[in-house]
């Protein structure tokens, strides 16, 4: 490993973007004129993430030149936290897994970042945006290349503070403020998870291993070092807990059912965000980490199938879902998840790979879905309401090309990326025998689901883009002529008397009027608007994405090259019936399963095509008109309303009416007020000595003497008895 | 023994503020300027000497360091004694620094500046006093001085409901602290019956019989009730629920100075006391009685959280997240394992910083609003950006973000915590840490609505529309405290180092059988880097401590607790290569492990 050093390019130069984004960004946009100055701050932030892109593509070279059980490598920077039990330093791995991963972080980041640059050209905080996203790839790229579970765990959060940023970014409305919360302490429900499984790991070794090895027991080169495996093996009970506690954490961040929630809402981020973060780079760690605990997983098949069973459920619940929404990135957030759930199947049925091979495709085509409809948004003038599109081929050619493509590949086309990942996902919930408990297959069972969601899969994807750019009808054009919202500013507010600002605390009204920032442009769709095409900074990354889309799986599965690429992997173990490949036996042996899967992408497609050539049906518009069930859909089935009004109103208002007013303020406190006034009233009869609190010291000091003179008698008495 | 007498740089550090005190007593009441200057001179005096007590301090032994020791009441055994060790070096730094910084902040008060900033002043001495002392009686009148200026300070200085706060918190403390002076008094006897001569109050004196096993010998039952004698006074102190409504009330009437001083440093007191008291002078009581503190922190984890969650007011949210914050430094703690000790200290140290720099922060705001109703502001982010970049990077400090220093303590608490409780010790079970760490999610829950409802939204408040950014000057007092969150994330070495021997000895004090227990008078016994307890060969108290040579082992680290383990399972680690795993691919033996890095 000549090169292995650059690995710190790769880590800290996304970091040093981030400093010089907060640092000078607002300088370097002022110094040009507005739009060069945003372009060289743009480009600058995209060449932070560009150059470890190269860094990394001449790492894993180097990576690849070596034997395939020796392909992996630990640089140590310092020690972060070094105390005589426990061991944690600053140390990242370099191994196919982690390699993988920063390829797809920094390829796509650079990708997203250059899209960014032209879809964030109007926005007034436009460093703000790219310091946040910096910060993203840096935290990103120290979650999977981290060599210890806490540099995990730092990633793991910090990814998780970017996206609450940038869920956040436009602040100004509440809701995207509440949508920013939802998703950090919705996450922190799993990392709670995460973190007990951590320490229970390092818990096990510490007490049972052997050799201590300069107390690094959260590396994974310890953890995963045979000695400990063999503690592992030997706590069967206790590797099935720690695989779950992972995986609440997984379920977290890759938005799980339950923990799915926070997914959805997150799409009040700006679009780039939808497509770096909430699609293609953080919402897999789950998997990644899934992955890298693959020894420890496939150890237990409780765990296993609950990891196979919760991802089919969420696959089909997340597929119904989509049915039932109209704005279009609702539309792809809910297939995200679904397509989550897909890659938790793989992991579950012991197909560690192909999940990853699913990250992979699905990066390249939910990328290139949220990217094209932050194209359409663009285009449409910042209208997010599918209601409104159609026919939109005609305007957006480029766009519609590259969403085709991606609409294909989700949809499971054969020959396109997304049908290979699907198909290795399929094959190994059939055929490998994990995830069978008390000789129940799960895995097969979840299997069954994900077919079945296949169809669903490219049914509602057909119905978004028939919506969006075929149908034939310019929908936009019905829009009622509304009357012009005018934005009463009561700028005129009575003015306070504050009194002499003596500290210079406030503006005066001279600078005041100064600071009145010119209204804000509000964009409107109506009847006579006419889309326009992207400019190249962001159709350039359509194409290429589209082009990955098309080819990418092919390439990826061609000689089962990511399978071999991705294990062993440093890493011992899997078993050789967790090999995949097509089902030996049973009804869907053979090819018959990949039949099976063509005839449901193609019946979903006509499905889809059928009910929504002509453009949204008349009754889907409004939601009386609507079917109960695509209502239900809609709502999520209740569930989310349902964990919202629980946690909020509920657990507030017991929070707030039982815990706060009653129990700390009436009893507790009332206790000892209690206590007191009890003092002085009994005090009233000292009327001699003068005010009310020295009276109620008085008695108090009596009582406490009183008491202290029994508590010092029973001391007494302990010790040996009063003499 | 140990004769080396006479004031020193302690004494030194402890006095400098009385000193400024007395000075300007002396200044003539309206020269408002030069007292604030006066005041600020001798604080920053204080740090200075503080950094020099860190600089010559040696982080490589348990034992104390630069004891001055002066005769006071020779007839009672009462001695003017002070020392440093690992538990205390941070806490006098950390009191030192945050009382420069209030004391710039507390420029900002036009009220009886004299007065104000004599109690200042007297209240460091006061702090420093405790953290220092070797002496119990000593250790108490500084405990119970605190209380005095601190009164003051909420009393006059304070907000509309100031005397009920300030006779509240007084009350409170003193009757905790009370329990307290009877369980020294009662130790002073017990001494005098174990060694058969006269008592003491020196707490080297007293723990070196307790270590040895002499000292509870003949009054073992008394040692509970003694225990929480102690307990009771560093429960209320900290505070632990249900001692806790004090601190609400203080909080939101005291002085913004007084609030930062008060989460900053007096709480740490309570910590500070179950450190250098309660584990070391009652180990047998320690180990029964530990569930009852544990069961109360982990409640108050989570009492506190929740409470904080429903607060109107900012500084009353801030408040009781202390409740909840205080409850990690308990449970490390008590936890009795390395990682939990030293990251209750170290937790100690953040939550000093980062909930003080929280409460500086709703200072500056409530200097310009006189407000601190959340009703009261919202989408002040646009309004001030700096403000709001300062006070996220504090919030998210406070909830314990990774790679700021919150995290450190609160995951080598936690952990802490988990093993004593896999391990089934003390009484405590995994239902501890799986409860205790809901507390993180609760942390999340409260800081982010609370940072939600001051700065997101749109800023309708046309008082708020007024305000500009924070000034230069504040931006740096808080800037400085950004920066040790940073640190603290990023090189948390910096300040576990030097706790580290004196709290791995704290532990073997607890966890060691009589007899090989290590004792503060014993200077031929240390820790070594190990973390075992080692005979060394011959040196001198106050002399160069570490670097030692080392005799003979004492007593092993035994960092890890034993686990319950079935008995297949010693047999299956003698056979390192099971045949289910695929012993081809296990191309990282034990060996590699070390080469591989």
């Amino acid at each position: 490993m000549g090169n292995a050093s650059l690995i710190w390019g790769v880590l800290f130069l996304p970091l040093i973007g981030f400093l010089v984004q907060a640092c000078f960004g607002g300088s370097i946009v002022k110094s040009g004129n507005d739009s060069a100055g945003k372009r060289v701050s743009g480009i600058l932030a995209v060449l932070f993430i560009a150059v470890p892109f190269i860094l990394g593509l001449i790492i894993t070279k180097d990576l690849a030149s070596l034997p395939a059980d020796a392909r992996f490598h630990v640089v140590t920077l310092f020690d972060w936290i070094k105390i005589q039990s426990l061991t944690i330093p600053f140390e990242v791995r370099i191994d196919t897994l982690s390699m993988t991963m920063v390829l797809i972080v920094t390829g796509l980041g650079s990708l997203i970042h250059l899209f960014a640059t032209g879809y964030m050209a109007e926005e007034k905080e436009y460093t703000r945006f790219f310091t946040y996203l910096n910060l993203f790839i840096a935290f990103m790229l120290m979650l999977v290349l981290g060599n210890n579970l806490a540099l995990l765990f730092i990633g793991w959060e910090g990814v998780g503070l970017c996206s609450y940023l940038l869920i956040g970014f436009w602040y100004k409305d509440l809701n995207n403020a509440r949508a920013a919360n939802k998703a950090f302490i919705v996450n922190r429900i799993g990392d709670w998870g995460l973190t007990l499984g951590m320490f229970a790991i390092a818990t096990l070794l510490m007490t049972q291993l052997q050799v201590v090895p300069d107390g690094r027991f959260l590396s994974y080169d310890v953890i995963f070092s045979p000695a400990s495996l063999a503690v592992f093996q030997a706590n069967p009970g206790a590797t099935t807990a720690i695989a779950l506690l992972l995986f609440v954490g997984a379920m977290g961040k890759s938005a799980q059912f339950p923990l799915y929630i926070w997914l959805p809402d997150a799409m009040a981020g700006p679009t780039p965000v939808s497509a770096l973060i909430h699609a293609a780079t953080m919402v897999t760690s789950g998997i990644v980490l899934l992955n890298r605990f693959a020894s420890i997983f496939a150890m237990s098949p409780i765990a296993s199938a609950v990891v196979a069973c919760i991802g089919g459920f969420t696959a089909l619940f997340a597929a119904l879902i989509a049915f039932g929404q109209r704005d279009i990135k609702k539309v792809l957030a809910y297939s995200t998840v679904s397509q989550l759930g897909y890659m938790f199947l793989a992991c579950g049925s012991g197909a560690y790979w192909a999940g990853m091979f699913h990250v992979t495709t699905h990066a390249f085509f939910k990328a290139l879905l949220f990217l094209g409809s932050g194209a359409v948004i663009h285009a449409m003038n910042h209208e997010q309401d599918m209601r409104w599109y159609g026919n939109l081929r005609k305007y957006i050619p480029i766009t519609t090309v590259c969403m085709i493509v991606a609409w294909l590949a989700i949809s499971g086309v054969p020959g396109l990326s997304g049908f290979f990942s699907k198909e290795a996902i399929l094959g190994a919930a059939f055929g490998n025998e994990l995830a069978v408990v008390n000789g129940f297959h799960y895995g097969a069972l979840a299997g069954w689901v994900a077919l079945a969601v296949a169809g669903l899969t490219a049914a509602y994807m057909t119905r978004m883009t028939m919506l969006t750019f075929f149908g034939g009808k310019e929908q936009w054009r019905d829009i009622p002529v509304e009357a012009e919202h005018h934005h009463e500013h009561a700028h005129e507010h009575a003015h306070e008397d504050h009194g002499p600002d003596t500290h210079e605390f406030f503006y005066t009204d001279a600078e005041l009027a100064e600071r009145a920032a010119p209204e804000e442009h509000h964009h409107h769709l109506d009847a006579d608007y006419t889309p326009h095409e992207v400019s190249p900074s962001m159709w350039v990354p359509l194409a290429i994405l589209a082009v990955l889309s098309a080819v990418g799986g092919f390439v990826l599965h061609n000689g089962h090259l990511l399978q071999h690429w991705l294990f062993p992997n440093g890493v011992p173990l899997l078993d050789a019936k967790l090999v995949p490949g097509e089902p030996e036996h049973g009804i869907m042996a053979g090819h018959n399963l990949m039949y099976a899967s063509i005839a449901m992408a193609v019946g979903g497609m006509l499905l889809g095509y059928i009910v929504y050539r002509k453009g949204m049906p008349q009754r889907e518009k409004n939601t009386e008109t609507m079917l109960p069930a695509q209502v239900a859909a809609g709502n999520q089935f209740g569930y989310d309303n349902m964990m919202v009004d629980a946690a909020v109103d509920g657990g507030g208002s017991i929070a707030d009416k039982f815990f706060f007013k009653f129990f700390d303020a009436k009893l507790i406190d009332g206790i000892v007020n209690g206590v007191g006034v009890f003092a002085r009233g009994a005090g009233g009869l000292l009327k001699n000595i003068q005010t009310g609190y020295v009276r109620s010291y008085a008695l108090m000091m009596l009582i406490g003497v009183v008491v202290i003179v029994a508590y010092v008698t029973s001391v007494l008495v302990h010790v040996g008895g009063v003499k | 023994m140990i004769e080396s007498t006479g004031f020193g740089l302690l004494s030194l550090t402890i006095f400098a503020p009385f000193i400024g005190a007395l000075i300007l007593m002396f200044m003539p009441e309206k020269d408002v300027k030069n007292i604030r200057y006066a005041a600020l001179a001798f604080s920053v005096v204080s740090f200075v000497l503080s950094l020099l007590v860190l600089s010559r301090f040696q982080a490589g032994t348990y034992h104390f360091q630069m004891i001055e020791l002066v005769k006071w009441i020779p007839s009672l055994g009462l001695n003017y004694k002070v020392g440093v060790d690992g538990v205390s070096i941070w806490l006098i730094v950390l009191t030192t620094f945050l009382m420069v910084i209030s004391t710039i902040f507390s420029f900002y008060v036009d009220k009886r500046v004299k007065q104000y900033m004599i109690f200042m002043l007297m209240l460091e001495t006061a702090m420093l006093g405790v953290f220092l002392s070797l002496d119990m009686i000593l250790f108490y009148t500084f405990f119970e001085a605190s209380l005095v200026p601190m009164y003051f300070l909420i009393n006059i200085w304070g907000g509309a409901r100031r005397q009920y706060a300030a006779a509240k918190f007084f009350i409170y403390t003193f009757a905790g602290s009370i329990f307290m002076l009877i369980g020294i008094i009662t130790m002073h006897q017990i001494y005098a019956r174990a060694t058969g001569g006269a008592g003491t109050f020196d707490f080297i004196a007293i723990q070196s019989q307790v270590a040895s096993g002499q000292f509870w010998a003949k009054a073992m039952q008394a040692q509970p009730l003694i225990f929480w004698s102690f307990a009771i006074a560093f429960m209320v102190k900290c505070p632990m629920f249900p001692f806790h409504t004090w601190l609400p009330d203080a909080h939101v009437e005291a002085p913004t100075a007084g609030s930062v001083i008060l989460a900053g440093v007096l709480l740490k007191m309570g910590t500070y006391g179950f450190l250098r008291f309660c584990l070391p002078l009652f180990p047998d009581a320690v180990k029964t009685q530990l569930i009852w503190i544990m069961g109360l922190a982990v409640f108050g984890i989570i009492y506190g959280a929740i409470v904080a969650a429903v607060q109107p007011d900012v500084k009353k949210l801030v408040a009781y997240s202390s409740v909840a914050h205080m409850g990690f430094v308990i449970i490390g703690i008590f936890s009795l394992t390395h990682e939990g000790m030293m990251g209750g200290a170290m937790q100690q140290l953040n939550h000093g910083i980062s909930t003080g720099a929280l409460f500086l922060m709703i200072g500056l705001l409530y200097e310009r609003r006189h407000t601190r109703m959340f009703k009261d502001f919202g989408g002040l982010k646009a309004q001030m950006p700096i403000y709001s970049m300062l006070f996220l990077i504090v919030m998210l400090s406070s909830v314990g973000l990774p790679s700021l220093n919150g995290f450190v303590g609160e995951f080598l608490a936690m952990f802490g915590l988990y093993q004593a409780s896999a391990a089934g010790m003390f009484g405590l079970n995994i239902g501890f840490p799986v409860v205790a760490g809901f507390g993180v999610v609760l942390a999340a829950v409260y800081l982010l609505v609370m940072f939600q409802k001051v700065f997101y939204g749109k800023n309708e408040n046309p008082d708020n529309q007024r305000l500009k950014d924070i000034k230069p000057w504040e931006i740096a007092i808080c800037g400085v405290l950004v920066l040790f969150i940073f640190w603290g994330g990023f090189f948390p070495n910096t300040f576990l180092k030097p706790m580290e021997r004196s709290l791995g000895a704290v532990r073997q004090m607890v966890l060691n059988d009589e007899g090989s227990r290590p004792s503060y008078a014993d200077i031929t016994m240390d820790v070594n880097a190990d973390g075992a307890l080692v005979k060394v060969a011959p040196r001198e108290f106050n002399g160069k401590l570490q670097d030692f040579q080392e005799v003979s082992i004492i007593s092993p680290a035994n960092f890890y607790f034993p686990a319950k383990k079935p008995a297949s399972v010693q047999a299956k680690l003698e056979n390192p290569h099971p045949s289910s795993l695929r012993s081809q691919t296990l191309s990282l033996g034990e060996r590699e492990i070390g080469a591989a890095r």
